[in-house]
């Protein structure tokens, strides 16, 4: 059975801990997510930091999101310090990856995970939670620009799209936040799925 | 996480720091689409929404529009403190709120009383709380007349001889001494003693009763010293007693209150009170806008500033009148002030406005070159000419008491708007100089209870409906390039609606603030209301001080401008709300007036 299921998602399920991630979600709340990494690369790119929020309905559930800078010393393109402006001295502050990884897949449980191009982020837990705890995360995945392609698709087929993260933005007319800090992009990502879901 | 709204100012400036660091942690963030109803009525409000984004309008059941909420606007703090919510709130367009959550709302209404107060309070308590944020000075002025402030008097019987209260005088180190006989208490001090003994012809051995005053100026325990400080301008007094349930407990001295004053208001009087000449006049004339500036950048409420420089410029106009005019003319002339001087709501010079009246016809000759010197005087006061020409250097404003009986009948009966407004000018009116009696009988010539037809009256409240209130259909401040004509758009409906009303109901005062208090007592207008309209005004003329001290215009005081972008948001709101009580009491006067094809 295990096997099968391995076979037909192509991932590892969660065990022991973590099995009830797997289980079917029946609540109505949503993890919004935004990893910041040290360079674009889904295989060399180490997790700096770290972003969740809660989305239930129309409500950002701020009061409760989390906010994590990992400890890290990895060597981070000077460029890319200019996008996620997280500096060497900053990252000192952070806790130890694990850490961050553990707090984050408590506060995950088996909630939808949402975010903005989430399959870089996808690949980048994976590769920690693998090392960690030998799984892949068994959520289900939600593309805000997918959802966003179908709404105007829908509407006018061959119509092109700016599917930037401003240029989505900017479409749909939601704030950017501290655009490039993980949370500020979180709260952008949630706006926007909130608006293409609820209104 | 850092929040996108701007937290430093009231009410969250009331919260310390760890409190406001708590509070941001706290809140969520909820965006709603255009036409989404935040709350309805009857529903229990899950906390309070902070606007970040967007506009929210709140209506009743009718749909009537009570008020719209934008940026860094709260709501709805009823709702959370009672058990639903009364009315309801709709997003205009795309709005994002910040959402602080009731229990955690309470949370800091319990731990902050600054904050507490604020909520739970109306307008005018609002209002002050802001006025002493904005400086963080303890202003003595405000401070009230108590234990520290008084000394403990020293009593005398009347039978004590004049050589013995010296004695007791120099040993105690009281320059007056209450003394105390049979019938009444009555107040002796050094000069009077050396006046008695020196100057009169009374003897060491008289008894002090012979001599004492028994007219005692009295303050109460709790009055706020400014009061003091007024009586003794007004009387000319350097000491008064201060009583508590009647009880006289303890004196307050000049002496001692300038100790602790950090203005000059008392110094300013005194210059003018001792002025021999007109140069001297008008130089302490010149002081008194200093004093303003000070006044209002300390913080001072405006009610107590207006109430200051009322007295103060009465004294110095009374001061110019005794200069120019024999001691023989004084008694057979009275000078009124009107419009705002008259009722006592000028703070910075605005154009003078005012009537004389003649006892005798015989006088015109000898008075019209002295008016001449008067005006003069006022002009080099700083106070602008009228330039309607409301002065009594005009033919139209000098008439005999049967003269100004006259005009004010014609008036009445003419149902026109200029005549209307001159009896609306007149009403105003307070005598400052020369004989006060003289006004009672004019006075009396609108106060009869014949003219309260419904039909004079109306015409008397039309012009009130005059101009538009600035707020537009959705409630919100209807601004004409950033700027709204405050005189026009507030205070004038609101005076003059009131003063329409003080006509009708024939009410001697002519102070707005008092017109709406025997309004209150007489229950033509409600406690809410009245009190509402207070605060309005007293607003409108704050937020219009304080732009005139800014501006740097040669007569501030006649900008009638308010530039709304220089209005932090609190004072925005308070505005809308004022605006919207002023648009209200005009609903009223509509439906009371019957002017509704007006």
């Amino acid at each position: 059975m295990l096997r099968l299921w391995q076979k037909l998602s192509g991932r590892i399920p969660p065990q022991g801990r973590w099995q009830h991630m797997a289980d079917p979600y029946d609540g109505d709340e949503i993890v919004v997510l935004d990893c910041e990494t040290s360079v674009f690369d889904k295989r060399k790119g180490e997790l700096l930091s770290v972003a969740a929020v809660r989305v239930k309905g129309k409500e950002i559930m701020l009061s409760s999101a989390i906010d994590i800078t990992v400890k890290s010393d990895a060597v981070t393109d000077p460029n890319a310090v200019r996008v996620h402006y997280l500096r060497r001295e900053d990252r000192e502050q952070g806790v130890a990856v694990s850490e961050a990884i553990e707090k984050l897949l408590d506060f995950i449980g088996n909630r939808p995970i949402c975010g903005f191009y989430i399959e870089y982020d996808r690949a980048i837990l994976n590769r920690y939670i693998k090392r960690l705890y030998n799984f892949q995360l068994p959520n289900k995945f939600i593309e805000v620009s997918e959802i966003y392609v179908r709404r105007k698709r829908r509407l006018v087929p061959e119509l092109h799209l700016d599917l930037t993260f401003e240029g989505l933005a900017k479409d749909l007319n939601v704030p950017v936040i501290e655009r490039h800090s993980a949370m500020g992009d979180v709260i952008s990502t949630a706006l926007m799925y909130i608006k293409l879901t609820e209104f | 996480m850092t929040i996108q709204i701007n937290l430093n100012q009231p009410p969250f400036s009331f919260l310390s720091t760890e409190q406001l660091d708590w509070l941001t942690s706290r809140l969520d963030l909820v965006f709603f689409p255009s036409g989404a109803v935040i709350l309805d009525e009857g529903n229990v409000a899950p906390g309070i929404y902070i606007v970040y984004k967007g506009v929210v309008e709140e209506t009743d059941s009718d749909g009537t529009v009570f008020s719209q909420y934008g940026k860094e606007d709260v709501f709805d703090v009823r709702a959370v403190l009672e058990s639903a919510c009364k009315h309801r709130y709709t997003a205009m367009e795309e709005t994002l709120c910040y959402l602080l959550k009731a229990q955690d709302f309470i949370q800091l209404l319990e731990d902050s009383s600054d904050f507490s107060i604020y909520f739970k309070t109306d307008l005018g308590t609002q209002e002050q709380l802001v006025e002493q944020r904005e400086t963080g000075v303890s202003e003595f002025i405000l401070s009230r007349i108590d234990e520290d402030t008084i000394r403990t008097p020293v009593y005398v019987t009347g039978q004590t001889s004049l050589a013995r209260v010296a004695v007791i005088m120099k040993e105690q180190k009281h320059d007056a001494i209450l003394v105390r006989t049979a019938k009444k208490v009555g107040i002796v001090t050094g000069t009077d003693l050396l006046n008695a003994t020196l100057l009169g012809d009374m003897e060491k051995q008289d008894k002090v009763a012979d001599i004492a005053n028994y007219d005692l100026i009295d303050v109460n325990y709790g009055d706020f010293l400014f009061s003091a400080l007024l009586k003794m301008t007004q009387h000319g007094i350097e000491r008064v007693v201060v009583r508590r349930d009647g009880d006289i407990i303890g004196m307050l001295e000049l002496m001692d209150m300038l100790s602790l004053f950090s203005t000059h208001s008392h110094v300013i009087a005194m210059r003018i009170e001792q002025a021999k000449s007109m140069k001297e006049l008008v130089t302490a004339a010149k002081r008194l806008e200093t004093l303003i500036n000070s006044l209002s950048s300390q913080g001072v409420k405006v009610v107590a500033i207006m109430e200051l420089i009322t007295t103060l410029n009465r004294r110095l106009m009374q001061r110019a009148f005794d200069l120019i005019f024999p001691e023989r003319l004084r008694n057979s002339v009275c000078i009124l002030v009107l419009g705002s001087e008259g009722r006592g709501e000028q703070i910075l010079k605005t154009d003078q406005d005012n009537a004389i009246i003649l006892e005798n016809e015989h006088d015109r000759e000898a008075v019209l070159p002295l008016l001449q010197r008067l005006h003069q005087a006022f002009l080099d006061f700083g106070y602008p000419p009228c330039p309607g020409g409301v002065m009594f250097i005009s033919d139209s404003w000098i008439e005999t008491r049967e003269g100004w009986q006259g005009r004010v009948s014609r008036w009445l009966s003419s149902a026109e708007p200029e005549p209307m407004m001159n009896m609306a000018i007149l009403m105003d009116a307070e005598p400052v100089c020369g004989n006060a009696e003289l006004f009672a009988p004019v006075k009396a010539s609108w106060q009869k209870e014949s003219l309260r037809s419904s039909i004079t009256s109306s015409w008397f409240a039309r012009p009130a409906l005059q101009f538009e209130t600035p707020l537009t259909f959705l409630g919100k401040i209807r601004e004409d390039h950033g700027t709204i004509d405050i005189k026009k758009g507030g205070i004038f409906p609101l005076v003059h609606g009131v003063r329409a009303l003080a006509f009708e109901y024939g009410i001697n005062e002519s102070n707005t603030l008092h017109r709406l208090d025997v309004l209150q007592e007489r229950r033509v207008l409600d406690e809410e209301t009245a009190q509402g309209l207070k605060d309005a005004l007293l607003l409108f003329l704050r937020i219009r001080l304080r732009q005139q001290l800014l501006s740097n215009s040669i007569n501030p005081g006649m900008s009638q401008q308010l530039k709304l972008d220089s209005l932090r948001s609190v004072d925005r709101s308070m505005l809308r709300h004022a605006l919207h009580r002023v648009k209200k009491f005009k609903q009223f006067l509509i439906h009371h007036y019957h002017l509704e094809n007006f």
